[in-house]
């Protein structure tokens, strides 16, 4: 589904992804961990084509989709959603999801009619509302609205153009536990299909959703398994003690 | 996003009414200025379309306009083409450049975006100045006005002219307002609040730019045709970045990214222009103080701070998801 080999990028002499190889079936939890500076974020920038590699292939549904622009490859379902917010923050969050929505389902082009009174349009926005839990809010601006909510939206936009594949970047970073709670349970109703890959530092709810675990540190991929192997991996352990872990 | 409200009808309404009984009763040098007023209204809504809807702040919407106005009075004047042929060529011919620019210049952002239409601009108007062909610095004169007879229009009539003139600034709102409230305009809007986002959902950004200012160019050159036959004459200052400039105060004036607001900049200008003229030969400074005044309080223009204070919303503390009064319910009971 998503094969990315051999990706390296480098910034002159320094490597921040190297050779890194991820396999990610269709339909299965992913979930990259590592400590700060492993080049997590840098990894999901490669994939979807907001950093070119220095090497490496990427491959979605099969295709070659390394010389993909960013809009191409969300296109061929490759959604995601950002570390900071990264969201229309002067429009509600119902203008926010129908511009997800009619971007991806083409009624962006549209010059006839109106997207923000299209029925199609907005019955999937208020289905996007209610899977991220923001059904109350659609009216509000985004800078009206919580912190929280606003992390709920970024995953929203994601999930409103209907990806295959998702990479979702820390959705639950600067959130309280509750809400790490609630974004566990949204992942569990996420349709079977839809392949997820996830940058965590909560260690819990990665190893609850994740089908596989890959963790990074300093650029390259050191360790690859499934939660319990993680769970009894002293090569994680130490990386995230804070040692330099000589894979 | 745009929406037609209530505060946008009431204004446009009057703003238009009010041209056209204005035109009734003025003498031959106040439909004179109606005319300007309505050229320079096509003229601030199509820049607006671009500047405030997109985030493309053009300095070349000077140039466009003036490729309007030549192409129609090269082909009414030198060619002798019917006027109807020559406007729709005027209007395309403009269209078709401003998609060049705006394909072009939509690579690029912020600084390098003015100063790129900037130089776009230029090269057109030092082209029609130099080339004696066009009347180089002479300009143009023999440009015809369209030939509205069938329906019992002449417009060689200063009050049916004027009035012509106040019918094409209101069906150019129309369809700029049609197309700000349409997938397109929605889509526009979103590129310019968070371009890297609109890529990440897979929008082909540039191209959405690139026609986004096609459709203004074709605005543009419409106020470009109405101007040459207004005075029935073309010169290569029509195309200056005076005039770009112009517009983009105008737009600043009556307040960015409203559409009401860049005709009633429009007007106002107009007004300020000819009323503070005729007390200071300083009025340029007049405008400018009156700018910096706009600008300082609230930066909205004067419209965008009536819309501002008519319809703004009650903001309270910051609203909370379900998904947060959940959680907090769970952390209260535990």
């Amino acid at each position: 589904m998503l094969e990315a080999r051999g990706l390296k990028k480098s910034f002159g002499q320094i490597d921040v992804t190297n050779d890194v190889t991820i396999l990610v079936e269709k339909g299965e939890r992913r979930v990259i961990l590592g400590p700060n500076g492993a080049g997590k974020t840098t990894l999901f920038n490669i994939l979807v084509g907001e950093l070119k590699p220095s090497a490496g292939t990427i491959h979605l549904d099969g295709r070659d989709v390394t010389g993909d622009t960013v809009e191409a490859r969300a296109k061929r379902g490759l959604a995601r959603s950002y570390q900071k917010n990264n969201l229309f923050t002067e429009l509600t969050l119902k203008e926010n999801l129908a511009l997800a929505v009619a971007t991806a389902s083409g009624a962006s082009g549209w010059f006839l009619r109106d997207t923000l009174n299209d029925t199609d349009i907005l019955a999937k926005v208020r289905d996007v509302a209610a899977k991220v839990g923001l059904s109350e809010l659609l009216d509000h601006p985004v800078d009206a609205v919580s912190y929280g909510a606003r992390r709920q939206l970024e995953v929203g936009l994601a999930l409103a153009t209907d990806p295959s594949v998702i990479l979702m970047d820390e959705p639950t970073s600067g959130v309280g536990p509750e809400m790490i709670q609630g974004f566990h349970r949204l992942l569990k109703t996420l349709p079977r299909d839809l392949t997820v890959v996830i940058i965590e530092h909560d260690m819990d709810l990665a190893l609850d959703v994740a089908d596989r675990v890959s963790v990074l540190n300093y650029g390259e991929l050191v360790f690859e398994g499934t939660p319990d192997e993680t769970r009894g991996s002293s090569l994680v352990n130490e990386i995230y003690l804070g040692g330099r872990a000589d894979a | 996003m745009f929406h037609q409200t209530t505060t946008k009808t009431v204004t446009i309404l009057l703003l238009f009414i009010g041209m056209a009984i204005y035109t009734v009763f003025a003498g031959f040098y106040g439909r004179e200025l109606v005319i300007e007023a309505a050229y320079l209204v096509i003229l601030a809504i199509s820049l607006d379309m671009v500047a405030g809807y997109g985030g493309m702040v053009s300095l070349c919407h000077g140039a466009i306009f003036g490729i309007g106005a030549y192409v129609f009075a090269i082909l009414t004047g030198m060619m002798g083409i019917s006027p109807f042929i020559a406007l729709v060529a005027a209007i395309a011919a403009s269209g078709l450049f401003g998609l060049f620019v705006g394909a072009v210049t939509s690579r690029t952002s912020g600084i390098f975006f003015i100063m790129t239409t900037l130089a776009f601009g230029q090269m057109v108007y030092v082209y029609t100045f130099e080339n004696r062909a066009l009347g180089g610095d002479d300009g143009m004169s023999g440009v015809a006005r369209l030939d509205l007879s069938m329906i019992g229009i002449d417009t060689n009539d200063s009050l049916q002219f004027a009035l012509l003139a106040v019918v094409f600034a209101a069906l150019s709102y129309a369809v700029a307002a049609f197309i700000m409230r349409s997938g397109f305009g929605r889509t526009l809007v979103g590129i310019r609040s968070n371009e890297v986002r609109m890529r990440a959902l897979g929008l082909p950004v540039l191209r959405y730019k690139a026609f986004a200012f096609g459709i203004s160019g074709a605005l543009a050159g419409l106020a470009g045709t109405i101007a040459a036959q207004q005075t029935m004459f073309v010169s290569p200052e029509m195309m200056s970045w005076m005039m770009s400039g112009e517009a983009l105060v105008i737009v600043i004036l009556g307040g960015l990214g409203t559409l009401v607001g860049a005709a009633v900049g429009a007007v106002l200008f107009v007004f300020l222009q000819h009323e503070v003229s005729e007390v200071t030969r300083y009025w340029h400074m007049v405008v400018g103080l009156v700018l910096i005044l706009v600008v300082v309080l609230g930066n909205r223009g004067a419209y965008g701070q009536i819309e501002h204070l008519l319809e703004r919303r009650k903001k309270g503390a910051p609203k909370a998801s379900a998904l947060e009064v959940a959680a907090e319910k769970d952390a209260s009971h535990a």
